[in-house]
């Protein structure tokens, strides 16, 4: 009910004046090796992945989660119905998308996901999901980086103002939001340059800032201007059917598309943390979700058949309903792999019940797949890294752990 | 003055502080008495926040507001949605009456609540403890997102922060977890302990119930137990399980906030209510420690321990060094500030003085990145720029630059470290804010070298006053001050 964009709105500030689109500087280079694309999409909060893709052909599920059970079995007066699957899981009734996806076989859910920490704390798990290893301290880079760093001539994109721990480290990457509507005054700029170039610093950064915007050449601001208006004409769309996420996702959709654009992207949301009502909550925020995951396909559309995309979460949250209508910090969760690469349209991953005696601590879904397993399938399936360089580099510390077979279509696997 | 002495003064006025104005650093005198004296003078609010509303005022407005809802959809019931035209003169999106009415009703409100906020820290004579003031607010954490805290954020730092800035820090810490904006932020308000006489009472009339209707049963939500251990107090290193958090949890239970006919009542005093039916009767276990049930003063205790544990203690050194001092806090640092803490019982100005007196913190190698809301606030100040009523143009900027106000993307609040806030699109808004801050620079006898020597002089690198000379326009030179990589550190 109660959004950023309406509180912007109240202090006067319109959602539309933090929302235009810049272009992607035109890096030319050759296209690497299959020129696959694969993006990362983190929710931030915890999505609670029994509410997002409700199992309910589980025994325990029903009484578990009381007011927030979902059916597929025909609508009720208040709720429609959860989109079905399989004989044991659904969709909720926001991913309609997600829905056609998985008819397409392009859709593979995978339950019961966790990072190797199984602590319940927001910000140390999100640290272990984004460098990579067991501990909130175990890298100080962050693993799709290190991904980025493996493979020469390949660039990264973070849509993201600042740079999110899951990006940082030696690969190249480029942050991208929607700018201020300004110009800037390249004289200025000029001028500025030696500056930042002493502070060691700064200095690459800015370097970057520079590259990436044009350097305030007439025409690179032109056509940045040009692309400006196609992505507002798109936003408009895109903030109908819901908030910022659609509209950020288009915009890693449209860089990802072009031949010389980014490989690897990243995209960060908020708002995951249903404590309380979180049926109304989700009921929004899924339908986001399934928005910007159609304007992500749609706006890649040149490349999503060479194209992953996963949806992230630090964790999942606990069976059982707490005092207030939502759920607190759990273990076990969902992880969503989508894309025209992906062998989807089957549910995947061991569902290790939700009866008594099947749960994680009497209270959690009980964790079966190392979130780890599977970007190591999908890293070196898609875009080719090696096992011993995956076990290393980007990895550490999970040579162990076999990467996850069977994720990718054969031809692409191959 | 002699050189070193210019630069303490700088890190005090710069680091420390908010930002200098012109001719700041000159006049300072010796920095460590200034920075001590800055603490022995309470956080002087210069009347900004006179006429504001204070939390209970906001209770009662909104308590007003959803009659006015009742009435509302009561008097629209079956009648269609109105709708106002769109910019093709059709028909576009329907008016929904009841944000309209939310905005009548405290948009002004929000906006006075902002400016307010703007105008203290470009014009402060405290700017040291108006920093520290922030940095408690960030501490505590908590959103405008979430709707029901929104009206809240901004009192809770009038009330809850600035009269315990000097004094002990449970005091603080308990105004806070009883603040309106804290029990709504973290879903204390709602939690209910699952044996207390009010549970008993639903589930004893939803068993007498049998139309099917699903079950709303009370309990327990464990949201604020685990921030205040995780981030308020112990830290998320401190040795505490699962269990220690659920006990706390169950001694929260009944920190509440009075209800809408409640506030009718003359009685009413505070923002805060301890509902005993909604109390988990008996004793919890926290931390190897039992409290006896005491109502409301059960939870009272547990916050006591937590405030003087060892573990607080370091934490919050540890982060108030982090935020003064380096992204990486020396050790020797961080254990001077949480001993000085403990062996005072608690009291913070204890912490600041260690802090204060310790001499890496006037090191030349201690400096930190200005955050966005650091940078706006250094410009406005620098500049001696007036921010006016209207806070759009301020909180707009802080938008895009990824830090607006009271609005963090989780408890833990913002970071202040570069790694954060030091990426290419970041440095590319901050040209552009710099631009933006200094068209708002009085032209009248501007003399931007002067400007930049007044205000970050010791650390105006010779290149950079090169470059401020060279400019074709005085308003240029200011925006390549404020845009300067000597201007993005608090030195």
């Amino acid at each position: 009910m109660s959004t950023r964009r309406e509180f912007l709105r109240l202090m006067g500030l319109s959602a539309a004046a933090a929302a235009t689109l810049t272009l992607w500087p035109g890096i030319t280079r050759a296209a690497t090796g299959a020129d696959t694309r694969f993006l990362v999409l983190m929710l931030r909060g915890g999505l609670d992945g029994i509410h997002a893709l409700p199992p309910y052909g589980d025994p325990g599920y029903a009484q578990l989660r009381g007011p927030l059970a979902l059916t597929p079995d025909g609508p009720t007066a208040e709720d429609p119905a959860a989109l079905r699957l399989d004989g044991t899981f659904a969709l909720h009734p926001a991913l309609s998308f997600a829905q056609q996806l998985y008819q397409r076989g392009q859709l593979l859910p995978i339950v019961a996901a966790a990072p190797p920490y199984w602590g319940r704390s927001h910000f140390e798990a999100q640290d272990c999901v984004e460098n990579g290893t067991a501990t909130p301290d175990g890298a100080q880079t962050g693993w799709l980086n290190r991904a980025v760093a493996t493979l020469p001539g390949v660039d990264g994109l973070a849509v993201s103002t600042v740079m999110p721990l899951m990006m940082r480290g030696g690969g190249r990457i480029s942050t991208w939001s929607p700018p201020l509507p300004m110009r800037v005054n390249p004289i200025l700029l000029q001028r500025l340059e030696p500056l930042y170039a002493e502070d060691s610093r700064l200095a690459a950064a800015f370097a970057d800032a520079l590259a990436n915007q044009g350097e305030g050449s007439g025409a690179a601001m032109t056509s940045a201007m040009g692309a400006d208006r196609a992505m507002a004409a798109g936003k408009a769309k895109a903030m109908g059917s819901g908030g910022r996420l659609p509209q950020l996702m288009q915009a890693a959709g449209t860089f990802m598309a072009r031949a010389d654009g980014p490989r690897i992207g990243f995209v960060e949301d908020y708002g995951w943390d249903t404590h309380a009502n979180q049926a109304a909550i989700l009921a929004r925020k899924l339908k986001e979700l399934d928005a910007a995951c159609a304007s992500f396909a749609q706006a890649a559309q040149p490349v999503w058949s060479r194209t992953v995309m996963v949806v992230v979460t630090e964790f999942g949250r606990t069976a059982r309903i707490n005092g207030t209508n939502g759920t607190d910090h759990g273990t076990g969760g969902v992880m969503f792999v989508a894309g025209g690469a992906v062998a989807g349209g089957r549910v995947g991953g061991q569902w290790p019940g939700m009866l008594p005696g099947q749960l994680y601590q009497d209270r959690d879904i009980h964790a079966t797949t190392d979130f780890r397993a599977v970007f190591k399938g999908l890293l070196a399936g898609h875009l080719g890294i090696r096992e011993r360089v995956l076990a290393a580099r980007v990895f550490p510390g999970s040579a162990a752990l076999a990467p996850q077979g069977g994720l990718l279509r054969a031809a692409l696997a191959a | 003055m002699a050189t070193a002495d210019a630069r303490r003064a700088a890190s005090a006025l710069n680091r420390l502080g908010l930002g200098a104005r012109n001719g700041e650093i000159a006049a300072l005198g010796d920095a460590e008495s200034w920075a001590l004296g800055q603490l022995r003078r309470r956080a002087d609010d210069l009347g900004v926040f006179a006429g504001l509303p204070d939390s209970l005022d906001y209770l009662r407005k909104e308590a007003q507001l959803q009659q006015q809802r009742r009435a509302l959809k009561r008097e629209e019931a079956g009648q269609p949605a109105p709708t106002v035209p769109g910019k093709d003169g059709k028909d576009g999106k329907p008016v929904n009456p009841l944000a309209r009415l939310y905005a009548r009703m405290f948009g002004a409100d929000l906006r006075r609540e902002a400016s307010a906020r703007w105008r203290l820290a470009a014009r402060s004579d405290t700017p040291l403890a108006e920093r520290l003031v922030r940095f408690w607010s960030n501490h505590f954490a908590v959103s405008v997102d979430k709707g029901p805290a929104r009206l809240y954020a901004a009192p809770m730092e009038r009330e809850a922060i600035r009269p315990h800035l000097n004094g002990r820090f449970y005091d603080m810490l308990l105004a806070v977890e009883q603040h309106p904006a804290m029990l709504r932020y973290l879903d204390q308000a709602q939690s209910v302990g699952p044996d207390s006489p009010l549970a008993e009472r639903v589930d004893r009339r939803l068993a007498r119930r049998a139309d099917g209707q699903p079950a709303r049963k009370l309990g327990l939500n464990e949201n604020l137990a685990r921030e205040i251990m995780e981030l308020h107090t112990l830290g998320v290193g401190a040795h505490y399980t699962q269990t220690d958090v659920t006990q706390f949890a169950r001694a929260l239970t009944g920190w509440s906030l009075p209800l809408p006919r409640e506030l009718e009542q003359d009685d009413v005093r505070r923002a805060f209510k301890f509902r005993p039916f909604a109390h988990e009767p008996g004793s919890v276990t926290v931390l190897g420690r039992t409290y006896a049930d005491d109502g409301e003063n059960q939870a009272k205790a547990i916050l006591a321990d937590f405030a003087v544990h060892p573990a607080t203690a370091r934490h919050l050194a540890t982060e108030l060094a982090t935020h003064c001092v380096s992204d990486t806090p020396p050790p020797e640092l961080v254990s001077a500030m949480a001993q000085a803490y403990l062996a005072s019982g608690g009291m913070l100005p204890a912490l600041y003085a260690a802090l204060l007196q310790h001499p890496v913190t006037w090191a030349p190698q201690a400096r930190k990145i200005r955050t966005p809301q650091d940078l706006l606030v250094a410009g406005l100040r620098a500049g001696a720029i007036d921010p006016g009523d209207k806070p759009q143009p301020w909180e707009g900027f802080l938008m895009r630059l990824g830090q607006p106000t009271f609005m963090p993307r989780s408890p833990a609040g913002y970071t202040d470290v570069a790694a954060d806030w030091v990426a290419p699109d970041a440095l590319w808004k901050r040209v552009q804010v710099g631009e933006a801050l200094a068209e708002r620079v009085a032209r009248v006898g501007l003399d931007p070298r002067a400007l930049a020597a007044g205000v970050i002089g010791p650390v105006l690198r010779p290149d950079t006053l090169t470059a401020l000379a060279r400019a074709e326009a005085p308003e240029q030179a200011v925006a390549l001050l404020f845009a300067s990589p000597e201007f993005q550190w608090r030195v």
